[in-house]
């Protein structure tokens, strides 16, 4: 479903060059659950921008479903970002003077769905999140591992093609961090593609397959080795 | 479009919006007052007084010795004047229209002092009146040169034939019907005029006078050391016939003095000057406070932007288009703009009230509201559009930075 | 601490120019705006004779049309006819009186190649000079006496002086006026009441008369008057002059001096009594109506400050309120800036009393800067208004900026600065020490 391929990624100022990503190839299956790992600086950040389009890339090719958009204008990438992919970022990411309910319908809006399809999608996955109760509280009326199921009820809402979470625990306590990844296993296991950048090695573990990154280059292939080595050192 | 997420967004954090629509409200109140003024004066401005101006003036012969002969002074200087080249007709007569100065007369139906029934200004003039003064007969007659006398050889100051405006007629005599000529009214208990010729139009010398359209022409010659002539020109002839006027008439006797000329438009500057400055001032102050208000919004919105960068760019992380960031700007300040001047308009219309019990203004046209509402509309979405661009360049890639 | 808040104030103020250069402007302009308006207000609302106000009454009696008052509802004329300016003034009831009018001299100046010129003069009575304390350059006004004596004395204006004598002093010279010669007894100083109240017939705020001569002289030669002459009835036919001055038209200027309340009190039965001893002659058909009222009564009454000049205050004092506005936004602006730095200072135990009071502080200083730059927009104002009615001689005397003024215009801009800085002092005051620090 998902084909990155010699993808690399160069920031220049006047005095610096930045190879954040060399030459990475990726590929990721319908259902799959992936996690990309790595130190920071390792570069799996500019992954998640590049595979989220929030960035475009320097070189290479980046395939979704058959079709490279790597070459994509800004409005194009506007519409697969809103369409394709649902995003969970670190700290929510929720927008604070719109309660529960507005925060799902905002990338609905932009999909042009009509109010009463919006209001279907919309009070479907905040259920389906346990929120039901809370549709028009605002997020500072919730604790952290409440607004990050809203974070996720949003991302489901538009049925994207892959979940993209970027350290979608990392503000939550350890109690809160299990049920959300719980229910990140369940939407996995209910078919939904996801892929999950962190650092931490516990939150690798949840996932199926793991990526590991280092200096910008991928190195898939004896991912248990490297696991090893992590926890060792 | 996002109507009902934005507004509940404003009402959350309501401080900065009110401002703008505060604002937007009191700018539209005064500019659309400011504009009803103008309107006004800019009406009052325009009325044509119904002389040339533009080919006539007057000038004044002051005598100073004893014992002169004022009659055939006035006359010889009629003479002279009459027959200058360029010049059509010229008279000696009390004042001119918009010359602030001159003289005014109660009017009776019936002999008697009492209460009067209307009021004319005066003028004094000979049977070539009509032509100095370019006036349109509409009815009667002009004066026979018979009909005119010399205010010395007659022991009645009024004389009894007059030739009035079409305004005085009307005022005059308001539920009749067909002609004014030959309808008679009364100066006082002695004196009876009777009217022999209508015009279409003369002001007054007072511009404020309510009844600035109520002229009357009276055929009488005034025997007097100050002379006052009013000379009307050929086309482009003026500024050369004054020149010859005030030279001729310097010399041609010692015994009096000649004082600087005033031509009618001039007397017209003069006349409407404060109305001039005081467009000139609105029109200055209501630019002004529209680009303040302008500065006001721009300055306000890009706070705004400024202060919802993060959420900018995860709108655009979750798909927005930049197109669609720049709309959800313009439709922010759409729906305060819309408060703003709905709220104006209704400020507006209760200061208009207050002002024209207070200072006697005109009621303002109903349309200026619409027409200062489409302004500022207008300015409020210029205004916004400037910071409205920026924030859809704000990179999407924003949301993944760890705050 | 109020040394300290200064210091945070210059402080905060340079930390954001832009934010406060605009304020600054914002607060200036719409001073700017109101001082100017205020400024022309103010002088045509002067009095000259402030310090005798209590002192001089114009005088009034209604021998008005008995259908037909002249003025709605029952107002009083404003001159006197002339039977009625000799017969009062001749009774001298008042400490000192005076009747006057405004006429014109033909000057013809001593040298051949010099041409005679028209001047504005005043016919007037001996106590005209003392009554308003009128300065004199050279001599003085002349005595009771030589109105008596018709003696052709007269006084003129220094720009006259200068014009005719280059300036000297040229008390006894003879000055030739319509070939008449008249003696100068006085020179004037540099004179002009802004408002001309003693005659504000037509234009309250034109230059006094060149020459002033007396006033049994003027009626003696038949001097036009060039004020406002009106009458209720026509005079009889042909009697001429002396029908004229025997009849109910009035054009003539009466002003009294009364030292005290009871003075005062006294001349008015005085006219009340005589207007009852005319009824008897025939006269006066209107009931009892007379009127002494002081120059700032009398300036009121004629409506001196144009209603243009109340509109356009309104209308300045609004554009002032959107400047305000606009200045609570940009403090707004400012406070969300330094929002941190707040939360800190709460954090580390300023009250918000101390907040409040660091605020308003450097809101004070804004205005203050307001107010100077702000004196600069109404100098501009004022130049701009004095150029729109460059026409107008007069125009000159109103566009003068007075010290009341100035601190006028700083004072009011520091009120505008404190008031604007109310609502957004408050938000900062509540901000919480938590609330904008980066806490775990």
């Amino acid at each position: 479903m998902l084909k990155m391929k010699n993808v690399s990624k160069v920031y220049r100022t006047d005095t610096v060059e930045t190879h954040a990503l060399r030459e990475f190839s990726l590929t990721v299956e319908e259902g799959e659950f992936v996690s990309v790992t790595g130190p920071s600086g390792s570069g799996k950040t500019t992954f998640l921008n590049i595979a989220g389009l929030l960035e475009d890339l320097t070189s290479g090719t980046y395939e979704l479903d058959g079709r490279d958009i790597s070459k994509l204008n800004d409005k194009e990438r506007s519409h697969v970002r809103n369409e394709k992919i649902g995003f969970i970022f670190q700290s929510f990411n929720l927008i604070p003077e719109l309660d529960i309910f507005d925060n799902v319908d905002v990338p609905l809006r932009y999909r042009g769905f009509k109010a009463d399809e919006r209001k279907r999608r919309i009070e479907q996955s905040i259920e389906m999140v346990g929120l039901g109760s809370r549709m028009r509280h605002l997020p500072a009326q919730l604790s952290g591992g409440q607004q990050q199921r809203v974070a996720i009820a949003r991302a489901l809402a538009g049925e994207p093609r892959f979940l993209l979470a970027d350290e979608p625990t990392g503000n939550l306590d350890s109690q809160m961090a299990d049920s959300v990844l719980d229910l990140l296993g369940e939407i996995n296991d209910a078919g939904t593609t996801i892929i999950m950048v962190t650092h931490e090695l516990g939150l690798a573990d949840r996932a199926r397959r793991n990526i590991f990154v280092r200096d910008g280059q991928v190195s898939d292939g004896a991912p248990e080795l490297h696991l090893a080595n992590l926890a060792a050192g | 479009m996002e109507l009902g997420p934005i507004w509940r967004s404003m009402m959350r954090s309501k401080g900065g919006y009110v401002l703008i629509a505060l604002q937007i409200a009191v700018t539209m109140a005064i500019m659309v007052n400011a504009i009803a003024i103008m309107q006004e004066r800019s009406i009052k401005m325009a009325r044509p007084s119904g002389i040339d101006e533009a080919n006539t003036f007057g000038v004044v012969s002051v005598g100073f010795k004893p014992d002169m002969d004022e009659k055939a002074l006035i006359q010889e200087d009629l003479d002279l004047l009459r027959n200058l080249p360029g010049v059509v007709n010229a008279i000696e007569t009390n004042s001119f229209p918009l010359r602030q100065g001159g003289w005014s007369e109660g009017l009776h139906r019936e002999p008697g002092v009492g209460k009067s029934v209307s009021s004319s200004a005066i003028y004094f003039v000979d049977e070539h009146g009509l032509e100095t003064f370019a006036l349109n007969l509409i009815d009667g007659e002009n004066f026979s040169p018979q009909q005119v006398s010399w205010d010395s050889d007659s022991p009645d100051f009024w004389p009894s034939t007059v030739i009035i405006t079409q305004a005085l007629g009307e005022d005059l005599f308001p539920d009749e019907e067909g002609t004014y000529v030959g309808k008679t009214f009364w100066f006082n208990d002695e004196n009876p005029a009777n009217i022999v010729g209508v015009v279409e139009r003369l002001q007054a010398p007072w511009p404020t006078w309510t009844g600035v359209e109520r002229s009357m022409l009276v055929p009488l010659r005034r025997e007097s050391e100050f002379a006052r002539y009013v000379v009307r020109t050929e086309p482009g002839s003026r500024e050369e016939v004054i020149l010859q006027v005030e030279e001729l008439l310097s010399s041609s006797n010692k015994d009096r003095i000649i004082r600087a000329v005033e031509t009618a438009d001039g007397a017209r500057k003069l006349a409407y000057l404060g109305d001039a400055a005081m467009i000139k001032i609105l029109t200055f102050v209501v630019s002004l406070l529209t680009a303040i208000t302008g500065l006001g919004i721009v300055g306000l919105a890009s706070f705004s932007v400024a202060r919802r960068t993060r959420q900018i760019g995860i709108r655009r992380a979750l798909g927005a288009t930049k197109a669609a960031i720049v709309r959800y700007f313009m439709l922010e300040n759409f729906l305060v703009s819309s408060i703003g001047i709905v709220a104006g308009g209704i400020l507006a219309v209760g200061l208009n009230i207050l002002m024209v019990q207070a200072f006697a203004l005109t009621p303002l046209a109903w349309y200026i509201i619409p027409a200062a509402m489409l302004v500022l509309w207008v300015v409020g979405q210029v205004a916004v559009a400037g910071p409205a661009r920026r924030a859809s360049g704000i990179s999407p890639a924003i949301a993944t930075r760890s705050s | 601490m109020f040394r300290y808040y200064l210091k945070l104030g210059s402080l905060s103020i340079r930390a954001n120019p832009v934010l406060s250069v605009l304020m600054v402007a914002a607060i200036a302009i719409g001073i700017g705006a109101c001082m100017t308006i205020m400024t022309v207000r103010h002088v045509m609302s002067g009095n000259p004779v402030e310090h005798k106000n209590d002192q001089l009454y114009h005088v009034q009696v209604d021998n008005w049309n008995p259908d037909d008052p002249y003025e709605d509802p029952n107002g009083a004329p404003v001159q006197v006819t002339y039977l009625d300016a000799r017969a009062l003034h001749d009774a001298g009831r008042a400490f000192r009186q005076t009747t006057s009018f405004k006429t014109s001299r033909v000057v013809q100046p001593d040298s051949e190649d010099a041409r005679p010129f028209q001047e504005e003069s005043r016919a007037t009575t001996a106590d005209f000079f003392p009554m308003f304390d009128v300065p004199f350059l050279f001599g003085s006004g002349w005595n009771r006496s030589s109105d008596e004596t018709l003696e052709q004395v007269v006084v003129v204006s220094r720009e006259l002086n200068e014009k005719l004598f280059g300036g000297e002093n040229s008390v006894g010279r003879t000055l030739m006026l319509n070939d008449e010669a008249y003696r100068v007894v006085g020179v004037l100083d540099t004179w002009n009441p802004v408002p001309k109240f003693y005659d504000v017939n037509n234009n309250p705020f034109e230059a006094p008369a060149q020459l002033f001569l007396p006033f049994s002289v003027a009626i003696a030669g038949s001097f036009d008057n060039n004020g406002n002459t009106s009458c209720w009835k026509p005079t009889p036919e042909g009697s001429g002059r002396e029908g004229f001055l025997a009849s109910e038209c009035i054009w003539i200027q009466m002003w009294v001096e009364l030292q005290n309340a009871s003075a005062k009190q006294d001349y008015m039965s005085f006219l009340d009594a005589y207007v009852e001893e005319q009824k008897l002659l025939g006269r006066f058909p209107r009931p009892l109506n007379n009127h002494l009222r002081n120059p700032a009564e009398w300036m009121e009454y004629n409506e001196i400050v144009d209603d243009e000049v109340d509109v356009l205050l309104s209308l300045a004092a609004l554009f002032l309120v959107v400047c305000l506005l606009n200045t609570i936004g940009l403090l707004l602006a400012k406070a969300a800036r330094s929002s941190k730095n707040t939360s800190l200072r709460r954090a580390l135990g300023a009250s918000k009393a101390e907040l409040f009071k660091q605020h308003i502080i450097e809101a004070g200083m804004i205005g203050i800067a307001g107010g100077l730059l702000g004196i600069g927009m109404t100098w501009i104002g004022l130049r701009g208004i004095e150029h729109l009615f460059v026409e107008y001689d007069f125009m000159q005397h109103l566009v003068r900026m007075d010290w009341t003024m100035v601190m006028l215009a700083v004072a009011l801009a520091i009120i505008s600065a404190l008031s604007a800085a109310l609502y957004p002092t408050w938000r900062t005051c509540n901000i919480t020490p938590a609330s904008h620090l980066r806490l775990q």
